[in-house]
């Protein structure tokens, strides 16, 4: 009996080497077979912890330009190279960002890397990439650090964050003058981690440049449980114009006090987060009628290729994209075009490719008309919208209304803030 | 005029803290037991307020004459089933801190319960009088709030007359005193700490029921209000009634006049600064005796 189980074991771990060394073979056999070239792209997403879901969102996007490119005849440049994608997995966490890094290029050995979703993953992984001298696409983190480090391999296809406070500012500037309203005074609204302090330097620079007085620099705990004691000191001051950066649920506690108490600026505009965030109807109801937001993209925006790509996306995974998504998908073809021109994956010549993209048509006219990197690897002119909130049959919708060249047709913006029901 | 606003603002905004505090107060004086899952009690009543309201479509103050029954009703169940059985075992404990552990995981399971059955969404109950206001001599006040405060009022009075002058808040008293001497006097203790508990979650179902019409629900929205309520607490003196309210106005005055000069971020420096000089001045709090009731 003894004996026995001996043998089959003997007689086991001989025919599994054997079913392994056919795979072996197998598999090397059908790669020396064609000539076919595959480039390995790695992907670092947050794809488990609180950000998973965003992660997958990218992830999907990604999947579907790959999809499409390969479909296409792949990269013609290089015989038709197909792109593989790896993914891995950071978890939010910049260790584990930082230490995939470190495993796709000198294990997995990918062409370049691209993520992730949080500028805090991205920092850190990105300066893994510059010292092997591969390169990194980043399609989503906006921390303004990340393309001012002087780094040589790292090329950021968002915007900066700054640019959005920059945006708003000029936005109301612009609106001021087109409907004659003239503006003078500011009031800043911000919750007070580094997220709201971020902005409030960047508006401290654009505001007076602008010509504007900011009056009111009120941070706040984002766990408040009141913010009447917020809202009474902005009404008191009854400034101009009142700009906010707030989570969820102190967004909608802030524009429900803001409607209770009846503030009246000539605008509310918001810094997209909370603002943007689904539940932020459902708790504001009307009240949120006329606030401004700012984004890189939303769904009625009017480019090239938007409504297609977007309605292609929701019939594959079941929900429409978001920003991230679009500018994930995006990077994609941009990544696609800078190999074609290499035609090859030497890091330097990918390098050169990449500072040399000049993109003007094209899936990437949905997130923006021209792609260009300046010298530090930041996207020149990374696009961003202005959406105002507002009541169409009975359900309130972010309308699209600036830049006007690719705002909703149709819709007119309401100038200054008429109040709530108006 | 808008140090009135600020003024009326902050009492309306305390009494919500006082009559969440109520609960913890009274838990603590009778049982000595401090709540750890008082905030999670909180986010329950909202959530049962909020799916009843949405279903039913009923005004939420009538409500409270569904709501609070049935957290007497879960209040003195878990008492029962959960706090009795520890208390038993620690009966000779110095420093029965079983307890305390097993509220903080209460509170826990009772978040994650939350989680799992409504969801992680933030929702809110748009009634009718969510976005009435009052305007009275130029001050403004959303009608929820000053509805807020009235039943604040009414219910705190109520309960404290309750406690004084009826038997059972005499027997509650005498609990809170000496729980063997009321046992040795007749009282039968558990069954009375199981009301107490039941009575506890009960008056915390009115507070959550002030705060539907114009506050966001969700399963960590107890969080929220939970440290205030500490605070609270402490500041008035444990186990004291006026102290609560006392406490509860003190706070939301500080946050709401307070912040027309500074900041928000450094009211709630103030806050925690008042609590500490009461703490070294007077550690029994505003309205705490030696005797504790």
């Amino acid at each position: 009996m003894l004996l026995r189980g001996k043998y089959t074991k003997i007689i086991g771990l001989i025919l599994v080497t054997a079913m392994m060394m056919c795979f072996v073979v197998g598999c090397s056999g059908s790669e020396s077979g064609s000539d076919v070239e595959v480039i390995k792209i790695g992907n670092i997403l947050p794809l488990s912890g609180s950000a998973a879901p965003l992660g997958k969102i990218g992830q999907e996007a990604r999947d579907m330009a790959i999809e499409e490119i390969n479909a296409a005849g792949g990269i013609k440049s290089m015989n038709g190279a197909q792109i593989e994608m790896l993914y891995a997995d950071s978890k939010g966490d910049p260790a584990t960002g930082v230490s995939e890094a470190e495993r796709l290029i000198t294990h997995e050995e990918v062409a370049l890397i691209t993520g992730c979703y949080q500028s805090g993953v991205a920092m850190p992984s990105t300066e893994v990439a510059e010292r092997y001298g591969i390169p990194y696409i980043v399609p989503v983190p906006s921390e303004d650090q990340i393309t001012e480090r002087g780094f040589k391999y790292v090329f950021r296809v968002a915007e900066k964050t700054s640019w959005r406070n920059r945006d708003q500012v000029t936005f109301v500037k612009e609106m001021a003058e087109k409907f004659d309203t003239p503006i003078k005074t500011v009031a800043l609204i911000y919750e007070n981690t580094s997220w709201g302090q971020g902005a409030v330097r960047a508006w401290e620079k654009y505001i007076p440049e602008a010509g504007l007085e900011i009056v009111l620099k009120e941070p706040y705990p984002s766990n408040s449980s009141d913010l009447t004691p917020v809202v009474l000191k902005c009404k008191n001051l009854n400034p101009d114009i009142i700009m906010l950066v707030s989570y969820v649920s102190d967004a909608a506690l802030l524009t429900n006090t803001f409607a209770e108490h009846k503030v009246m600026p000539k605008a509310f505009v918001g810094t997209s987060g909370g603002f943007a965030d689904p539940a932020y109807f459902e708790l504001t109801g009307d009240n949120c009628e006329y606030y401004f937001d700012i984004s890189t993209w939303e769904p009625d925006v009017n480019r090239p290729f938007s409504q297609e790509v977007n309605q292609k996306f929701t019939e594959k995974y079941g929900y429409a994209m978001n920003a991230e998504a679009v500018k994930a998908y995006a990077s994609m073809y941009i990544i696609a075009d800078a190999l074609e021109r290499a035609g090859s994956t030497d890091p330097e010549a990918l390098r050169q490719a990449f500072a040399e993209t000049n993109i003007t048509e094209g899936p990437t006219q949905m997130y923006a008309s021209e792609i260009v990197f300046d010298e530090t690897g930041q996207m020149v002119n990374a696009p961003l919208v202005i959406s105002q909130m507002r009541k169409i049959d009975g359900k309130m919708e972010r309308v699209s209304v600036w830049p006007e060249a690719e705002a909703r047709p149709g819709m007119e913006i309401v100038w200054p803030y008429p109040g709530v029901g108006q | 005029m808008d140090f009135l606003s600020a003024l009326v603002n902050g009492i309306s905004m305390g009494a919500i803290y006082g009559l969440i505090a109520l609960g913890l107060t009274l838990i603590f004086g009778i049982m000595k037991i401090i709540n750890f899952a008082h905030g999670a009690l909180l986010m329950l009543s909202m959530m049962i307020a909020y799916w009843i309201w949405k279903f039913s479509g009923i005004n939420p103050y009538i409500l409270i004459l569904i709501v609070s029954p049935l957290m007497f009703g879960f209040g003195y169940l878990s008492e029962r089933f959960f706090i009795k059985p520890v208390l038993d075992r620690q009966k000779d404990v110095r420093e029965p801190i079983a307890v305390l552990l097993l509220t903080a995981a209460l509170a826990m399971v009772f978040e994650n319960l939350a989680l799992m059955i409504f969801g992680a969404d933030y929702v809110m109950a748009k009634t009718t009088v969510t976005d009435a206001t009052i305007v009275l001599g130029g001050v403004t006040l959303s009608a929820a709030r000053f509805y807020a405060l009235i039943l604040a009022l009414v219910i705190s009075s109520a309960f404290f007359l309750f406690l004084q002058y009826t038997e059972l808040g005499r027997k509650l008293r005498a609990c809170g005193q000496d729980r063997n001497t009321a046992l040795l006097m007749g009282i039968n203790v558990p069954q009375t700490y199981a009301i107490a508990f039941g009575i506890g979650t009960a008056l915390l179902a009115v507070a959550a029921i002030v705060l539907l019409p114009f506050y966001y629900v969700h399963p960590t929205v107890g969080n929220v209000f939970m440290t205030k309520a500490f605070i609270v607490v402490v500041l008035g003196g444990l186990g004291s009634v006026p102290g609560a309210l006392l406490g509860g106005i003190i706070i939301g005055l500080i946050e709401s006049i307070g912040a027309q000069y500074m900041t928000a971020t450094l009211t709630t420096a103030i806050v925690y600064l008042v609590f500490l000089l009461v703490l070294f001045i007077k550690p029994s709090g505003l309205f705490g005796s030696k005797f504790e009731w």
